[in-house]
């Protein structure tokens, strides 16, 4: 059992196929249950905001996602044979990619040699520098970042957005399936944050499959396609963003369109009604 | 030991090879109905022609040299070389001095090699000194007992490489900071040292074996063949930090752990690595100063870890890990082993020699701060 997902939904415009399915993960930590029975499925070609409060369950369904920690029970289906990530490379290999809020590039090091760390392009024994930049500079200016200041430089001296990008640049270029974002935009600037979104969509565009973890609903409606609202670790909203406002976002979250949405009122926690009632 | 890492990573490098050249046709349906700009069939990637990407790479050699970050260790080398010369009245530039003093250099600069290459790591090794010792008596006990010379070396290795292991495993899966489990390690065999030796000197009479003579012994007037080994050690191991995949992965690590975690780098391994490497060299610097002086005890080295440590520092290496180069730690032994012969021949009292290796360190760090600032435009 899960919130309401209409089958005209799953025909939305411009999306692809199904990829990734969740269906039913329940994830508990001894007695805690930061999980249950979440149903989401990823399609290509289509982002999706994840948003909820503190606490949600939202962060921990994203580790499920990414290998980081494994469901305690349901499944995950890529292309509908059911996987187990058993680790972050686990899921890597099957083209999942995550995005962590702390970036994952080595302000160390070049743009070049960030881009390709792990996959190292070599001659012989020896690293294809020549090659790595050049591979780098293209796949940059591809997802729309050629005017970025120079492929040799080390990533200590871009912004935040620059660096967001090149993380997204470098799920583009190794053609994974599913582009995980941790809170891209929380440490960023309007401009910057707009920038991202465009990487984002370039990124969908070119055919993967966005899920975005954020809080901020006003940015949230900015890029996603679709949005999961998640609250005390239970999928209750999946909807399509068809331009709905900020309140009514807001709406969906804590109010009555719950209900509307076809839940039932004893699937939601006693806490949420509290919550909304004194909203 | 990294064929795997490196095969494991093929998988990758073929399929972002395929991304790159299809990237365009792969996507090219969806990008047709949208958007028909980009390129025509199989033109996945476009014309190189991006002024601004290619700007780090290009201008004049000389500002290129000055963008480095070991330029201005070099020029203060440069300095000490001038003041030198004119304060020791001509004998500091001469071919002899400078074949002594790259002699001298040499064992600190053998452990420096593999100190600084653990420091890039983000890691310390403070048992180099006592790792240099054991090593080297037991290669002294052994040669002076008759065995062949040979197995001496290999046994001085073998140890060396035992040593770099454990501090490996200890800091690595039991999860201790370097510093203190090397500092550990290090009153472990300065300990072991002297309750197997008794704290006596072994010296080994001549005829001086071949091996030795080969390790440590003249090959000019002043000059020893430990100067080659040095010099011939820093260039491989150099070639391996700067343009193979483990020597990225050493910078990855010291940069950003995590980091180079998430992108599939074979962590733990590369660290382990990089103390095996540093606990080698450090036992194989022991051999060489026993080829070099023919006896061997266990006060030897004892300075070693702390010198090593500055001259990979004056050399540019940070101290929290992910910066640093062969040519910098090079040229902050030299430096260090400069100052110590400068001082002599320019009639100075040696005493002075600590004093003027903590101003030059204090100056060499800020400097390099300084040069990072402006060049990587960060904290460094």
């Amino acid at each position: 059992m899960s919130a309401p997902t209409t089958n005209d939904e799953q025909e939305h415009a411009a999306r692809g196929p199904l990829w990734l399915e969740a269906r039913s993960i329940t994830k508990q930590f001894g007695a805690v249950i930061a999980l249950s029975d979440v149903d989401v499925s990823f399609s290509l070609g289509e982002v999706v905001g994840l948003i909820g409060d503190n606490g949600s369950g939202k962060s921990t369904f994203v580790k499920i996602l990414s290998g980081v920690y494994q469901a305690s029970s349901g499944s995950l289906l890529v292309e509908g044979k059911p996987v187990r990530f058993h680790s972050a490379a686990d899921a890597r290999a099957m083209g999942v990619e995550t995005v962590h809020q702390d970036l994952g590039l080595v302000d160390s090091m070049s743009i070049a040699r960030n881009f390709f760390l792990g996959a190292e392009r070599r001659k012989g024994p020896f690293l294809d520098l020549k090659r790595m930049e050049r591979e780098t500079s293209a796949m940059l200016r591809e997802i729309g970042l050629g005017n970025l200041r120079a492929i040799g430089q080390d990533v200590s001296r871009l912004s935040g957005g620059e660096r967001q990008a090149i993380s997204i640049g470098r799920a583009v270029a190794f053609q994974r399936k599913m582009l995980i974002l941790d809170e891209p935009t929380s440490a960023l600037s309007i401009q910057e944050t707009e920038k991202v979104f465009e990487f984002m969509r370039a990124a969908r565009d070119r055919g993967l499959a966005v899920l975005a973890v954020m809080h901020n609903l006003t940015q949230v409606r900015d890029v996603a396609d679709r949005f999961v609202v998640f609250y005390h670790g239970r999928k209750i909203a999946d909807i399509v963003n068809t331009g709905q406002s900020e309140q009514d976002l807001a709406h969906y979250i804590i109010e009555g369109k719950l209900a509307e949405m076809g839940i039932e009122r004893e699937q939601v926690d006693m806490g949420v009604i509290r919550a909304i009632t004194t909203e | 030991m990294c064929e795997a890492a490196e095969g494991s990573t093929t998988g990758n490098r073929g399929s972002s090879e395929v991304s790159l050249r299809t990237m365009g046709s792969g996507f090219r349906s969806r990008e047709a109905s949208s958007a028909p700009t980009s390129g025509g069939p199989g033109g996945g990637v476009v014309a190189p022609e991006a002024p601004a990407l290619s700007r780090w790479g290009s201008g004049s050699p000389l500002t290129r040299l000055v963008r480095q970050r070991e330029f201005g260790i070099i020029a203060v080398g440069v300095v000490l070389f001038a003041v030198f010369s004119l304060a020791s009245s001509g004998t500091f530039d001469s071919f002899q001095t400078w074949g002594g003093i790259g002699s001298s250099a040499a064992e600190l600069g053998i452990v420096s090699v593999g100190v600084g290459f653990l420091m890039i790591s983000g890691e310390f090794d403070l048992s180099v000194g006592a790792n240099f010792a054991f090593a080297a008596l037991v290669m002294a006990t052994m040669v002076h007992d008759g065995y062949p010379p040979i197995e001496g070396l290999l046994v001085d290795l073998g140890i060396g490489i035992g040593i770099g292991l454990l501090n490996g495993i200890v800091t690595v899966f039991l999860n201790i900071p370097s510093f203190i489990a090397t500092l550990g390690t290090y009153f472990l065999w300065s300990a072991v040292v002297l309750i197997v030796t008794g704290g006596t000197t072994i010296t080994i009479l001549p005829p001086t074996p071949t091996l030795l003579n080969v390790l440590g012994g003249f090959i000019g007037d002043q000059m020893r063949s430990e100067i080659l080994w040095w010099l011939g050690i820093a260039l491989v191991v150099g070639v391996v930090l700067h343009r193979t995949v483990t020597g990225n992965w050493i910078y990855a690590i010291g940069g950003k752990r995590m980091a180079a975690r998430e992108a599939g780098v074979a962590v733990a391994r590369t660290r382990v690595l990089a103390f095996v490497l540093c606990g080698m060299l450090a036992a194989f610097a022991g051999a060489v100063q026993l080829a070099h002086l023919g006896s061997m005890s266990a006060g030897y080295g004892s300075a070693y870890q702390l010198e090593a440590i500055a001259a990979s520092v004056v050399g540019g290496c940070a101290l929290t890990g992910g910066r640093g180069s062969m040519v910098g730690i090079v040229v902050g032994t030299v430096i260090l082993q400069m100052l110590a012969s400068g001082l002599i021949l320019s009639g100075v009292s040696p005493y002075w020699y600590q004093a003027v290796v903590g101003i030059i360190i204090i100056v060499a760090v800020a400097m390099h701060t300084r040069i990072g600032a402006v060049v990587h435009g960060a904290e460094s």
